[in-house]
């Protein structure tokens, strides 16, 4: 699991070089909207080049292709990439159409994080989430609300539905569902107030554009050491009774409960912070 | 043939310009040339050399770029070099 993923373009060698100093649990290497088209070829072998030179445990790597749509560089960008040491490939646009499009492409088969960002896919997400391959959904509101024609509010309502949609999907066969980035990078309330939209609603991570984010971001998906206390004492309580059902501090504790508290301490632990 | 220009002048990066010439050329800017300038003047030629390339004029204007990145900007410069030569 991640709580936060780095976009960098691919044709700059000052952001590869310092992938891993962002502090990202996961970066994204993009080959496509950050790079313009005449630059593409040079991401390409750029990219390839760094991380044959260069190997990282830390953070994940990814890399966004171009969307099938765009049939030429999507080909190029498969064939770029198809024995580079990477957890996988963001892949945009993806509804149920371009996913069979992608799977006809590829050498052999890759994990992948799909951008939802048009309209239809929130009507298809469950299938997407069971295909073997998808290990996540990364919303990608900039190009939804383009479709939708409206504006991204503060408050982020517009984006209800499709982080709800895109929650229940992911959850219900234990893949990620990935934040949009706040794009409004100067803006830190606002950050912090997205961030707790998504933490509220169900996102296990966020995607981010800007390094400054990353730090936000994972503090707000890395459990509290007072959530940590209370799980574990929740814990210790039913390893005490040997029961899935007991009061504690008059709070009724039952199966999931113990459940959640469990998950939330493996995350603590995954995290470093216990 | 057009020139062909890749890459850029930014920090860690470096900008190689190509062009047909009578013979094999090299000329290296870079900031740091009294360092690193025989490295770079050695990638560039094992490049050239590794893709069967002569008869051309190689400027790398380097701004401190690494080893790869200035490989990878010459083999991607060396790739539109072809594509034009085949167009033309």
């Amino acid at each position: 699991m991640s709580r936060s993923y780095l976009f960098i373009p691919g044709d700059v060698p000052r952001m590869l070089q310092n992938l891993d100093v962002f502090d990202a649990d996961a970066v994204i290497i993009d080959f496509e909207d950050s790079v313009a088209d005449h630059n593409k070829d040079e991401a390409r072998q750029l990219t390839a080049a760094f991380l044959k030179r260069y190997t990282f445990h830390r953070p994940k790597l990814y890399i966004r292709i171009n969307s099938t749509d765009d049939l030429a560089h999507c080909k190029k960008d498969l064939a770029s990439i198809k024995d580079l040491p990477i957890a996988g490939i963001v892949f945009p646009k993806m509804n149920v159409e371009r996913l069979k499009i992608l799977e006809s492409l590829w050498a052999k088969p890759i994990d992948i994080l799909g951008i939802l960002e048009t309209p239809d896919v929130f009507f298809e997400v469950l299938s997407l989430a069971k295909n073997p391959h998808v290990k996540g959904f990364l919303l990608g509101a900039e190009d939804l609300t383009k479709a939708l024609n409206i504006d991204r509010s503060q408050d982020g309502k517009e984006l209800l539905f499709a982080r709800s949609q895109m929650i229940f999907a992911a959850a219900s066969t234990n893949i990620e569902a990935i934040d949009t980035p706040f794009t409004d990078v100067l803006n830190e309330a606002g950050l912090i107030e997205d961030i707790k939209q998504a933490t509220a609603l169900g996102c296990t991570a966020k995607a981010s554009i800007h390094p400054n984010h990353v730090a936000f971001i994972n503090n707000a998906f890395t459990p509290s050491q007072e959530a940590i206390k209370a799980s574990k004492r929740i814990i210790a309580k039913s390893e005490q009774t040997q029961s899935m059902r007991f009061s504690l501090d008059g709070k009724m504790i039952d199966k999931p409960v113990i459940e959640r508290a469990r998950k939330l301490l493996k995350r603590a632990k995954d995290y470093g912070v216990l | 043939m057009k020139t062909i220009v890749v890459g850029s002048l930014e920090s860690s990066d470096c900008l190689i310009t190509l062009q047909p010439n009578e013979n094999t050329e090299i000329n290296i800017e870079s900031t740091v040339f009294a360092m690193y300038g025989e490295q770079i003047q050695k990638v560039l030629t094992d490049t050239l050399k590794a893709h069967n390339i002569e008869n051309i004029h190689v400027l790398c204007q380097d701004k401190g770029a690494l080893d790869y990145t200035i490989e990878a900007r010459l083999i991607t410069a060396i790739k539109r070099f072809k594509e034009a030569k085949d167009e033309s």
